[in-house]
């Protein structure tokens, strides 16, 4: 576990979202975590991939070099590794050769064009915003939901934190892959009312294709997690040509119907959407995804929602489209 | 909790029935009765224009009448308007009466002023307008062109502007704008909601008898009893005359019957005239003669003076023992009510009122204005209202989708599960309609101001939100709008503008010769610590607000000298009791009600101001002041540094920021709060801009929040948005607990908060779910008031590109809703510009 200059445990956050309301009951705060285990090539998220700091580079923010040029001035390196193009606006920063990742780039940026994604918090800095809400989440059967990323990469961390959510009467979500050991999700499901995760696909070589990882341990884990006695919210990010296919969904469902029993509460197929593009190209990341399973966007939520209803009828299991409907809590 | 599987309509519709998220003006026929269908086509189809009537029977009645006391002579005016303005009855049409004759048309009102209204007709054709557009015919424009020679130096605007001293002209609406009282200068003052519930008990005619009564009481040779028989001689004028008017139309429904071919058309009428003919003195039997009443008794408030903002009261409660007694004895059915209901919205939208062209650049799609009617809320004894009645308002306003009237939910810890749910299909809808009250609040705010506790808990929003005593209070809401941006440009500046120079229009008069708009209270350039700017802000802020309640009070006084309204004083107690005009004091509780604008602008202002300059060090005053001389440019840092998300700005839950709004927001109410006006009551301070935050925004330098010259000053008690991005960056929950931190009860005037949120983010039960518990907590926090617009960010752009095909498209604008592509592109950038709290 990570800790800062004063010894206390810290994790590094990517974001804090307020008012959360899909992934969960209720209100919520929402906390990314940093670091995946996982490369997903839908994944709207690319800032929470590595475990380290990043800096993230905004263009269309800078105020060009000639009227600013702060980013420079604070750079222990006199600026070399920062690119700006022929107007004075920054391009990009050079992590692989020459940039230390000392950040004061960002820190000094008026303007937003340099960004930090994953700022290093301790359990009573969380907290404090945590529980700025307390009302919203009490009136609305809401609480705190940790996400990521891959949150049990933080399993030490996540399960101090959810300690404390607890103590305040902070109710607690987990968004995971289940894509760790065991015991590492153990001891963080004991803390934990609802957990949200995904069967992405069933086949394992196709699992493996998309997302660069199996689904043997995945399966095994949301399995002993049903008989662990958490409830779970369970998901399908249908992907077009990847896992929207008749033969997987079904195996899904009798998967879900046989092997998990009644700790599904909802099976939520949520449609792809295209997102968080801004985000891989101030990384100067490549969209895995590329082109590809781009569709119509009301045609797309009609199919998704024909899928829900097929998997209801045929398996008898508590199928949704998208994450609007009530959770049966 | 509700019970999932109770369908049984409370009203027309279940109440969970959904009408999409985001749909505003997606739908054709959105009513399920075919004649409301019609008749929303033709009123949307028919061009609004004007009326001479009214104004040339003023002119020659104000000169046939003149040796009459002020208030007879206006009574026997306006029973000359009644008996003689041409009347006419509509297709279709079960509820009759108009302002005047032709469709859609407004009266003019020459006894309030005249020489705008003439150089827009000769200079600003009105029918080439993009947005408030009228089509004048050449008899009517020539009409009101001879009003000028006949009304000059006799208008109530000429003699308030008159009475101004320099000072007050150089920085109210006729100079530099820091306060607006140009609302009831040129017009009437409105802002009232009639006794609706002793009309409909008693009918004119039990009124009638009240006045003889008391009129018979008097002794003619005590002089104390002289100004009261006049006083009642007016109102017997006056209520002849209204009676007559309503008979009118009973007269012309009978003729209309007679010649129908149509056997069910003939029935129709034969029933409006029958309940005309009734109404015109007795008290309506059933709910078709109540809604009859209740909708001509207020349009003749609007034929005697052109205040906007005359409101429509509790619907549910006025209507209820009507309702419950047709039900029960069988007289009319559930159905037929609820057309008749929708047929008064569509009454209401067919209301005019002309503006000129730099009021509707800043206001525009009003229509007539401050149509409001509430349904919900508690009775005087604290027990929930709501019923039947409730849902069939909001019903009626999904099966009509028009800005009329402004409607108002009120909520309180008892309300229904069932009716939130209604009135939260509703708002998704995304026309902007209904707002939502916080019963808990507001009844405090109007005990503070003077009521006891059943009256308070009787309250209707006047107008957008302002809390008010149906039929006992004249309350002069909206008396005038405070720029509490301008008031901070000066505080730091020596009194001077920011902007001060050459290019100004008074520099000749001002500037040039030494002197500045306000007083030298202080400076950031000399200022050595934060309170030395915030008693700047706090002497700067009473300076301005003695100037802004000098100006209200010639205002109020000259409205009670020249323009006394006797129609009106029937309508609100106890001026029978007391025998003096509703202008004059006439009314039980009496109260001026101007709003502050630029909360957030302000706030954000001083707080960057003492993060900065004091507490950082980072930035002189000469530096920020410098910037904002150059109205940023080539300050870009600080541009972005002040706009950036390292600032304590309002709107985030982040108390080193919110304490200051509140700071600001406290002066504005310690210098406004209980002041006596000249009719009799106490001023109370208001929070909300209606859309005068653009309007400000135009007379206000770059500001210290990050604004442009310019820019419009945030709205209503929200937080600051400026070109570079909105200042709230923590979602709604901080919004709301930021907000809450402010002293609600202490705004008797009231407030507004604007919502946007992009369909996603409240589509779904989850997101229906979760936008109720989030006001339910706000409210539970000591928030007043909500409004939203559910509207995609891309769907405003797209119609502002193609307007041909968002003609429908209402949205929420600030105390109202409007059609989105008849605003003007001001307006319509402002509101892209709010922030849109999008989870997607």
């Amino acid at each position: 576990m990570m800790t800062n200059a004063a010894g206390e445990p810290t994790a590094l956050v990517t974001n804090i979202q307020k008012y959360t309301i899909h992934d969960g009951p209720g209100i919520r705060t929402e906390i990314f975590f940093k670091g995946c285990n996982m490369r997903c090539i839908w994944c709207s998220n690319p800032e929470t991939l590595s475990a380290l700091p990043q800096l993230g580079v905004y263009p269309a923010k800078c105020l060009g070099r000639q009227k600013c040029g702060r980013c420079a001035g604070a750079c222990p390196q006199a600026g070399s590794p920062i690119r700006f193009d022929a107007d004075g606006v920054i391009k990009s920063i050079d992590f692989a050769e020459y940039c230390e990742g000392c950040l004061r780039c960002a820190q000094a940026c008026p303007a937003g064009a340099v960004k930090i994604w994953g700022t290093s918090m301790t359990v009573p800095e969380l907290m404090k915003i945590i529980l700025e809400d307390k009302a919203y989440y009490e009136r609305s059967g809401g609480g705190v939901t940790l996400s990521g990323g891959e949150v049990l990469l933080s399993a030490e961390f996540a399960e101090l934190l959810l300690k404390e959510c607890k103590k305040e009467g902070v109710g607690t979500c987990v968004e995971s892959a289940l894509n760790v050991p065991w015991e590492r999700a153990q001891a963080v499901l004991r803390l934990t009312d609802l957990l949200i995760t995904d069967i992405k696909h069933m086949n394992a070589e196709k699992h493996r294709e998309y997302t660069g990882s199996g689904n043997e341990r995945i399966l095994r884990n949301i399995k002993k997690a049903a008989e662990f006695g958490v409830k779970i919210l369970l998901r399908t990010p249908v992907v077009p040509g990847f896992n929207d296919d008749d033969e997987n969904m079904r195996a899904t469902g009798a998967y879900i119907r046989d092997e998990l029993g009644g700790a599904v509460i909802q099976y939520q197929l949520l449609p792809y959407r295209k997102m968080g593009t801004e985000k891989y190209a101030s990384l100067c990341m490549e969209y895995p995804i590329g082109d590809r399973a781009v569709v119509p966007r009301g045609e797309w939520e009609n199919k998704i929602a024909e899928l829900a209803a097929m998997l209801t009828d045929e398996f008898g299991i508590p199928a949704a489209a998208g994450s609007g409907n009530k959770l049966p809590l | 909790m509700y019970d999932e599987k109770n369908t049984a309509p409370a009203a027309i519709e279940p109440f969970d029935k959904e009408w999409g998220v985001g749909v505003s003006g997606l739908t054709e026929e959105p009513s399920p009765f075919p004649r409301i269908n019609r008749m929303l086509k033709w009123v949307k189809n028919i061009d609004s224009t004007a009326d001479s009537e009214r104004a040339k029977i003023f002119t020659e009645c104000y000169e046939k009448f003149a040796m009459y006391p002020q208030n007879i002579k206006c009574a026997m005016t306006l029973r000359e308007v009644f008996r003689r303005v041409p009347i006419n009855i509509w297709p279709g049409e079960l509820i009759v009466g108009e302002l005047s004759a032709p469709p859609n048309s407004a009266p003019i009102y020459p006894e309030f002023s005249v020489d705008w209204l003439v150089e827009e007709i000769t200079e600003r054709p009105m029918e080439l307008r993009r947005n408030d557009r009228y089509v004048i015919s050449e008899e009517v424009k020539k009409d009101i062109l001879d009003l000028q020679k006949a009304w000059k130096g006799k208008t109530v605007s000429e003699a308030i502007i008159a009475s101004y001293t320099d000072e007050e002209k150089k920085g109210n609406h006729l100079g530099k704008g820091v306060i607006l009282d140009g609302l009831f200068v040129y017009a009437g003052v409105g802002h009232v909601c009639a006794d609706y519930e002793k009309l409909l008990s008693v009918g004119f005619g039990g009124i009638k008898a009240e006045i003889e009564a008391k009129l018979a009481a008097l002794d003619t040779t005590n002089p104390a009893d002289l100004s009261k028989k006049d006083f009642y001689t007016a109102e017997l004028i006056v209520l002849e005359g209204a009676s007559t008017y309503i008979r009118r139309y009973g007269e012309l429904a009978a003729d209309m019957a007679r010649s129908e071919a149509d056997a069910v058309r003939k029935k129709e009428l034969e029933r409006v005239s029958s309940n005309c003919l009734w109404v015109a003195e007795g008290a309506p039997r059933d709910f078709w003669e109540a809604i009859q009443l209740w909708h001509i008794a207020t349009n003749m408030i609007i034929i005697e003076t052109n205040g906007h903002s005359v409101t429509y009261g509790c619907f549910d409660k006025i209507f209820w023992p009507f309702f419950e007694r047709d039900i029960a004895s069988g007289t009319l059915t559930r159905e037929f009510m609820q057309e008749l209901i929708e047929h008064s919205f569509i009454k209401m939208h067919q209301l005019r009122k002309i503006r000129d062209t730099f009021a509707i650049t800043f206001s525009s799609g009003t229509i007539m204005g401050g149509t409001a009617l509430d349904v919900g809320g508690v009775d005087e004894f604290g027990n929930d209202i709501t019923n039947d009645l409730s849902y069939m308002v909001l019903d009626a306003h999904a099966h009509t989708r028009i800005p009329n009237p402004w409607m108002g939910v009120r909520l309180h810890e008892n309300s229904p599960e069932e009716f939130k749910i209604k009135t939260f299909n509703v708002i998704r809808i995304g026309t902007g309609e209904p707002k939502i009250f916080n019963d808990a609040p507001m009844i405090e705010s109007l005990m503070r101001y003077g009521k006891p506790i059943e009256d308070a808990r009787s309250y209707v929003g006047v107008g957008c939100v302002e809390p008010s005593v149906p039929g006992k209070t004249y309350g002069m809401h909206d008396s005038g709008s405070f720029n509490l941006a301008k008031v901070l440009e000066l505080a730091i500046n020596g009194g001077r503008c920011v902007d001060c120079g050459p290019s100004c229009a008074r520099w000749a008069e001002c500037g040039a010769l030494g002197k500045s708009l306000g007083p030298d209270t202080g400076s950031i350039l000399t200022a050595e610590s934060f309170d030395d700017v915030a008693a700047s802000f706090d002497a700067q802020m009473k300076y301005w607000c003695d100037i802004m309640i000098s100006c209200i009070n010639k205002m109020d006084a000259a409205q009670q000298r020249l323009k006394p309204l006797p129609y009106l004083s029937l309508l609100v107690q106890d001026c029978i009791g007391r025998a003096v005009d509703v202008t004059a004091g006439g009314a039980l509780y009496n109260h001026s009600g101007p709003q502050a604008v630029g909360l957030g602008t302000a706030a954000d202002g001083l707080s960057v101001i003492k993060q900065l300059i004091f507490d950082e060090k980072t930035v002189t005053g000469k530096e920020l002041l410098q910037a904002l001389r150059d109205n940023w440019e080539g300050h870009e840092p600080l541009y972005a540094t002040v706009n950036g998300e390292r600032m304590h700005h309002y709107g985030n839950d982040d108390d080193r920021a919110d304490d200051i709004a509140r700071f600001v927001m406290d002066t504005y109410c310690k210098y406004i709060e209980h002041r006596p006006t000249p009719h009799g009551g106490e001023y109370m301070p208001g929070v909300f801009s209606v859309t005068n935050n653009v309007l400000h925004g135009t007379y206000a330098a770059a500001s210290p929040d990050g604004r442009k010259a310019g820019e419009p000053v945030s709205d209503c008690i929200g937080p600051a948005h400026t070109q570079l991005g909105s200042h709230d960056r923590r979602g709604p929950t901080a919004i709301a607990k930021s907000v809450a931190k402010l002293d609600h009860a202490r705004i008797g005037n009231g407030e507004i908060l604007n919502w946007k949120f992009s369909p996603s983010a409240v589509s779904g039960v989850t997101g229906r779910e979760a936008l109720i518990s989030l006001m339910d907590t706000y409210f539970a926090d000591g928030g007043m008031q909500s409004q939203f617009a559910i509207v995609g960010r891309e769907t405003l752009i797209e119609a502002q590109k193609k307007p041909e095909k968002y003609a429908d498209l209402l949205v929420r604008i600030a105390g109202y809703s409007a059609y989105f592509v008849e605003l003007s592109t001001e307006l319509q950038n402002d509101l892209i510009g709010r922030t849109e709290l999008s989870f997607d």
